[in-house]
């Protein structure tokens, strides 16, 4: 085994705090995640500056969103922040194989988001609102875009941690990364909640 | 049997019982808040104002149980984090208060 493992060859309780490294990953993850929010926080004002600007004859909010689509991928977001949190109690338990089978149920669940956000974008296309249509679609595309950017770095993230996992083991080392990258996860889906918020259920009462 | 002792063991005792429990839970409110949310727009005729709040709202309560629960902000020794993401948060607030009734009235 490597150098890395516990005394008595068992992981303590919290692998992820258990070295300063590990702390300070966590710590910093952290800061990182506050400059996200202010990142976030700049695309959500332009897209409420500019949300009723649609110029003449576009689709508008209400014509376009369909509470359905964005219903299902809420669902399929929140479920995958479940199993994710799933994935870190089985890390703190020691379970590895039961952590990996989470980890791969929320990148499945991720893929399923964004496979239903492309097609959302493409039927948005096909109703002729095209990411330079007006202001409003330049804004929206920029921001629910960019969070689904977020969602499949996430998504190619926890794939290689999960290649890594078979690869090292569950160590103090890889247990860190494991704990970050759930706390993306998470707030990628706090993001989310916003999204579906201000963009569709706002945009869809007018 | 040392002070620092005994806080390890109640910190492993407090993770044994640490169960999925408490994260179903969050996620089944997480559920319902979304629920409600879409159900009072798919009702309608609601006044704009009023469901803006109420969106707004419900939006605000589910952040708080995912990031208390699901992020561990609710648990000990997160004074760090929750400075750092207050510190985004303030940030953000400042922005779009800015962009919507500031730079474009």
């Amino acid at each position: 085994m490597s150098a890395h493992s516990h005394v008595d060859g068992k992981l303590p309780h919290e692998p992820e705090k258990a070295t300063l490294e590990g702390r300070n990953k966590v710590l910093g993850f952290w800061l990182f995640l506050g400059a996200e929010t202010v990142l976030f926080g700049t695309l959500f004002s332009a897209f409420l500056a500019l949300r009723h600007q649609v110029g003449d004859g576009n689709p508008s909010s209400q014509e376009l969103f369909e509470l359905s689509t964005t219903a299902w991928a809420t669902f399929i977001l929140l479920t995958s922040s479940l199993t994710s949190v799933f994935a870190i109690q089985a890390m703190h338990t020691n379970k590895v194989k039961s952590m990996i089978i989470w980890l791969v149920v929320t990148v499945l669940l991720g893929l399923g988001f964004l496979a239903l956000e492309v097609v959302e974008f493409a039927t948005y296309v096909d109703e002729g609102h095209k990411f330079s249509t007006s202001a409003f679609s330049s804004s929206f595309y920029t921001l629910v875009g960019f969070h689904g950017a977020h969602v499949l770095f996430g998504v190619l993230w926890i794939s290689i941690l999960i290649a890594q996992i078979f690869k090292k083991g569950l160590t103090v080392v890889t247990a860190p990364k494991i704990y970050v990258a759930g706390i993306y996860w998470h707030f990628i889906d706090v993001v989310w909640v916003f999204i579906f918020t201000v963009v569709y259920l706002m945009g869809k009462v007018g | 049997m040392s002070a620092e002792h005994s806080a390890v063991e109640e910190r492993e005792k407090h993770h044994k019982h640490e169960g999925p429990k408490k994260h179903i839970i969050a996620f089944i409110f997480s559920i319902l808040l979304t629920i409600i949310a879409f159900a009072m727009v798919a009702a309608g005729e609601i006044n704009t104002t009023f469901i803006y709040i109420f969106l707004v709202l419900m939006a605000a309560i589910q952040v708080f149980v995912q990031m208390g629960f699901w992020m561990h902000m609710k648990d000990r020794g997160h004074a760090f984090p929750i400075i750092g993401i207050l510190m985004g948060v303030f940030v953000v607030f400042t922005i779009v208060i800015m962009a919507e009734y500031w730079a474009w009235w």
